[in-house]
């Protein structure tokens, strides 16, 4: 499915990189689900996994904010279709467990976009999945 | 542009057609078609490949990648990779794409994998290639 483009090169990468994941960073719920449709889905490609719906997508984070006592990512790289409203990224996720042993993944992110907010969203990550 | 990095600023944006053929007319039409030639042709010399979920690292498009992909293509039958969707972005010489594999083992039964791969390009070639897999990694060090 193609979507009409709403957004330039600078909100595509302000909305992927700042908008969400620094509402990811910060637990922050109503932040992260502002980001998605309602019939939004989020896809970890590489173990398969579709959360589909904004309920589920909120189950996902819910029980992913629980499991870290902080959450970072950051080093973002940027690929951005303008033309296409689509922009993928890759980046580091440094997740720290309440016992202080860290998770890093160095994960690539696609995210398709209709009208401003997230439509499709694949991950591809580098270890285990962790959003489950 | 000998401070090239990923993406990075200084280079020189080709039309947006180029990267979408680059991906499916030559390189994955030369690995499709096991034309060994046609598929390292779309590299620099010192060319990176690198296979992210097992964090597998081939160095030197005429070492390294060419023997991965005399590998695959010896132990492989049958390979297709279609259903692309493309993030193309003239602006920062990269592309990256989404697309499905189906691959026969010699012998074996069909696989499908749902992949993703990174391509930053230097000048009209792909310089760093990162490749996400969706199972084992089939892009294994062949005898450089």
């Amino acid at each position: 499915m193609q979507y009409e483009p709403t957004l330039d090169r600078a909100a595509l990468i302000e909305f992927a990189c700042q908008t969400y994941f620094g509402a990811v960073d910060r637990k922050d719920m109503d932040g992260t689900l502002a980001c998605f449709h309602d019939e939004a889905s989020l896809t970890v490609q590489t173990s398969f996994t579709t959360h589909a719906g904004k309920a589920a997508i909120q189950r996902m984070f819910t029980d992913f904010f629980a499991g870290y006592a902080t959450i970072v990512h950051k080093d973002f790289t940027c690929t951005v279709d303008e033309a296409n409203g689509r922009i993928a990224a890759s980046f580091e996720a440094v997740l720290t467990a309440a016992d202080g042993s860290v998770t890093r993944l160095n994960n690539t992110n696609f995210w398709k976009f209709r009208d401003g907010r997230f439509q499709e969203v694949h991950v591809y990550m580098s270890g285990a999945n962790v959003l489950i | 542009m000998s401070d090239w990095h990923d993406a990075g600023p200084g280079q020189v944006a080709l039309p947006y057609p180029f990267y979408a053929d680059i991906v499916t007319k030559r390189y994955f039409d030369g690995v499709d078609n096991k034309n060994l030639t046609q598929v390292l042709n779309c590299f620099t010399p010192d060319a990176i490949l690198t296979e992210a979920t097992s964090n597998t690292v081939h160095h030197g498009r005429d070492t390294a990648i060419a023997a991965m992909f005399q590998k695959l293509f010896a132990d492989f039958e049958a390979i297709w990779h279609g259903n692309f969707v493309h993030v193309g972005d003239p602006a920062s010489n990269s592309i990256c794409s989404q697309f499905t594999v189906l691959i026969t083992p010699n012998g074996g039964e069909q696989l499908r994998y749902e992949n993703c791969n990174r391509f930053y390009l230097k000048d009209r070639l792909f310089h760093r290639v990162t490749v996400y897999m969706s199972g084992a990694n089939l892009l294994q060090p062949g005898d450089a």
